[in-house]
């Protein structure tokens, strides 16, 4: 009798929270499919269904929705910016990781700290340098400016290369390999994991971010935008009245990209960890 | 020794970069001020010469370009359709010109904040609402309208739109449009123009309809109405950035009783400008005190029943006071650190002369600022341009700091859900007012 109440009290609360975590969304995919564009406060549910919101933003781009040129330049930024900032994490993490050399512990700490700093402290120094050199409303600018300093996020990489045993670099060394030739293809075949946790994260920093986007891409022309600051604009006073349910599409068609990077890297990430490496 | 001399040829190549970065956009900073300083110093001269004659100056700038003019405009989101046609028009007005004019979007009530981020950065021509010319020219953000190109600014514009773009006596702006107000819409079905003229008429009317009137009391734009109505006096100081407020002074109280007793009735509605629409398209609100802005919803909501006034008279101590509101101007302003400042002004005199004015109405509905269009009568039969001309003569144009906004939004939320707590209504008065006159830190 005790057990029942105590799993029904459990189940109960499992319940409200799954209830608070997803009725925000729920609310937003089920007013992505409104026929009525503006804000309605009065239902939870749409009172009439079309998938018209959709079609907008794809089919029917005008001077406030360019979504098409919004996703490709996001996406765009977000891979070349999860490229080089992986390279740029496994690389110090393996040399923090696995070399020796004067001052290892010393960089090391700096880094971590320097990495505890907020990135929006710095805001305003980097646009001005960004505008010295030229590269305020540039995709490159923001690229430079997403992975110039994801170097410094090694730690969690750097953790799990400790793991990886010594022995195994070693035996490289002696058949003749060079540092290179051991990081390639010895130590990142076996960070299949790592590898895949960095890749995800440094694809969401650029793929969600607002607020270096809008500092840097100032220019207000809306071709050049992201779909961060294209959203934002819809529910601008004026706007949100016409266009709140295609905002709404918008924030659903966002996190496709997400999801499906994150089904196919989930299953290399399982792999990884399932896998191992050394033979006994 | 090999690794090292590679590290150093790395430092140093990336030490030249940097330094090639700069010096390449310091070479190009001399040639734009160059270039400013002929452009401006042609309009005065010419401005000196003959202010009348249109055709010289522009002649004269047209002889003086010889690169391609590379404009950035910003208009607002909903603007975007008709200043793109604009633009077209404009740079077929000047074939033997090359242009290379990118149109930006930004909200007229936001352009302010996005512009003192960096006004260098900030377009060459670009709207925005009269309240923040202030701020602009404090930080140099708008070049003074010292010359003019095509047609005369100063005179062909409504005084208060020509009054709302000058500080100082100098004109730093081209008036747009003269239509950022607040007046009353409502439903004709269930008012008469009698009932109108009241709020208390309207409350009654409302109620016994089962409808409600609605307004958005919790915001210092609105609230202003009654307090000033009333005569309660609220100035911007001379130092351009503090208030000077009198809505604590003898009698305001009975404002404020006049406000809880208006909304207790429950006839009255506090609702915020979203909530309205919703309000008015669901058919529970049938009248609200609102801007052209929402003029499409009302209209779609109402149909031919739809129909726009003056704000009505409200009761304070049994006496009508009729209620004031804030007249608001939509300007646009060139940027002194354009490169191309005579370019510039004679986009923006384009964009704001009568013809464009009247496309601007006739494709937006925007009451315009010039008087000839103005005067027209396409313009004169608009239900909600003609109801903000009838709240003209009772409106003052927005002219205060930013302290105001959060106590005067606070005090409408307290006096529109009642005074719950039951504060002394002095008290409360006194506590707004510190707020609003609070020095700036």
């Amino acid at each position: 009798m005790k057990k029942q109440v105590r799993f029904v009290l459990r189940h109960v609360i499992l319940l409200l929270l799954a209830v608070f975590w997803l009725v925000p969304i729920v609310w937003l995919v089920a007013t992505s499919f409104s026929g009525y564009k503006g804000i309605n406060t009065a239902h939870f549910f749409p009172e009439t269904w079309s998938f018209d919101n959709y079609l907008a933003l794809f089919l029917r781009p005008d001077s406030v929705v360019q979504y098409k040129a919004w996703f490709m330049n996001t996406l765009v930024i977000a891979i070349f910016t999860c490229i080089i900032s992986t390279i740029f994490v496994l690389m110090v993490a393996y040399t923090m990781s696995c070399l020796r050399f004067k001052g290892r512990k010393g960089l090391m700490s700096f880094g971590i700290i320097l990495n505890m700093f907020p990135g929006v402290l710095s805001m305003i120094a980097v646009y001005f340098i960004l505008k010295s050199l030229g590269l305020t409303n540039s995709h490159v600018g923001m690229i430079i400016v997403y992975s110039a300093a994801s170097g410094l996020g090694y730690l969690i990489a750097k953790g799990f290369m400790d793991t990886i045993s010594i022995s195994l670099r070693e035996a490289a060394w002696l058949e003749g390999a060079s540092e290179a030739k051991i990081f390639w293809k010895i130590i990142l075949p076996l960070s299949k994991p790592i590898i895949v946790y960095t890749v995800i994260s440094s694809f969401l920093v650029p793929w969600g971010d607002f607020v270096f986007a809008k500092l840097i891409l100032n220019s207000g022309i809306s071709a050049d935008w992201t779909v961060a600051i294209g959203l934002y604009n819809m529910l601008n006073k004026s706007l949100i009245n016409k266009y709140f349910s295609i905002f709404c599409a918008g924030g659903v068609v966002v996190s496709i990209p997400i999801s499906i990077l994150f089904v196919i890297m989930q299953k290399f990430y399982v792999e990884g960890i399932t896998g191992g490496s050394v033979k006994g | 020794m090999k690794k090292k001399l590679l590290a150093s040829l790395l430092t140093v190549s990336m030490v030249a970069a940097m330094l090639t970065g700069c010096g390449g956009s310091k070479e190009e900073a001399p040639a734009n001020t160059t270039e400013t300083t002929e452009a401006a110093g042609g309009a005065e001269s010419t401005d000196a010469a003959e202010s009348t004659d249109a055709a010289d100056p522009v002649a004269n700038l047209i002889a003086a370009t010889t690169d391609t003019v590379a404009l950035t405009v910003w208009a607002s989101e909903e603007d975007q359709t008709l200043t793109t046609e604009l633009l077209e028009k404009f740079k077929a007005q000047y074939p033997d010109v090359t242009f290379d004019i990118k149109l930006g979007s930004e909200s007229e009530s936001t352009a302010k904040d996005t512009i003192l981020a960096d006004v260098e950065a900030a377009a060459d021509v670009f709207a925005f609402a009269d309240d923040q010319i202030n701020e602009l020219v404090a930080a140099g953000a708008l070049q003074p309208v010292s010359a003019t190109y095509t047609y005369d600014v100063a005179g062909e514009n409504v005084a208060g739109a020509v009054e709302a773009a000058t500080v100082n006596g100098t004109l730093y702006a081209y008036p747009m449009t003269a239509d950022n107000g607040y007046f009353m819409f409502y439903d004709a079905s269930v008012f008469t123009e009698d009932d109108v003229q009241s709020l208390e008429k309207m409350i009654e009317v409302a109620g016994a309809a089962g409808k409600k009137v609605a307004m958005d009391i919790s915001n210092g734009w609105y609230i202003y109405s009654f307090f000033q109505g009333a005569g309660y006096d609220l100035t911007l100081n001379d130092d351009g950035v503090t208030n000077s407020c009198s809505w604590n002074a003898a009698g305001a109280t009975d404002v404020a009783q006049a406000i809880i007793d208006l909304c207790g009735t429950g006839v009255l509605v506090d609702l915020g400008d979203e909530e309205m629409a919703t309000a008015i398209a669901e058919g529970t609100v049938v009248a609200a005190v609102n801007g052209t802005w929402r003029a499409e919803t009302a209209s779609d909501a109402w149909g031919e029943n739809y129909a726009a006034t003056k704000l009505p008279t409200f009761e304070v101590a049994e006496e009508a006071k009729q209620m004031s509101s804030y007249s608001g101007y939509k300007l646009i302003g060139v940027n002194p650190y354009s490169a191309n400042v005579g370019w510039s002004m004679l986009l923006a005199e384009y964009l704001t002369n009568a013809d464009s004015q009247a496309a601007r109405f006739e494709a937006r509905g925007l009451g315009p600022a010039n008087s000839t269009v103005a005067a027209s009568s396409a313009v004169q039969e608009n239900p909600a341009i003609a109801a903000l001309a009838a709240q003209a003569a009772y409106a003052t144009p927005q002219r205060v700091g930013g302290n105001f906004w959060t106590p005067a939004e606070t005090l409408g939320q307290i006096l529109a859900s009642g005074n719950p707590d039951g504060t002394d209504l002095q008290t409360l008065l006194d506590t707004a007012v510190e707020g609003i006159t609070a020095p700036v830190q």
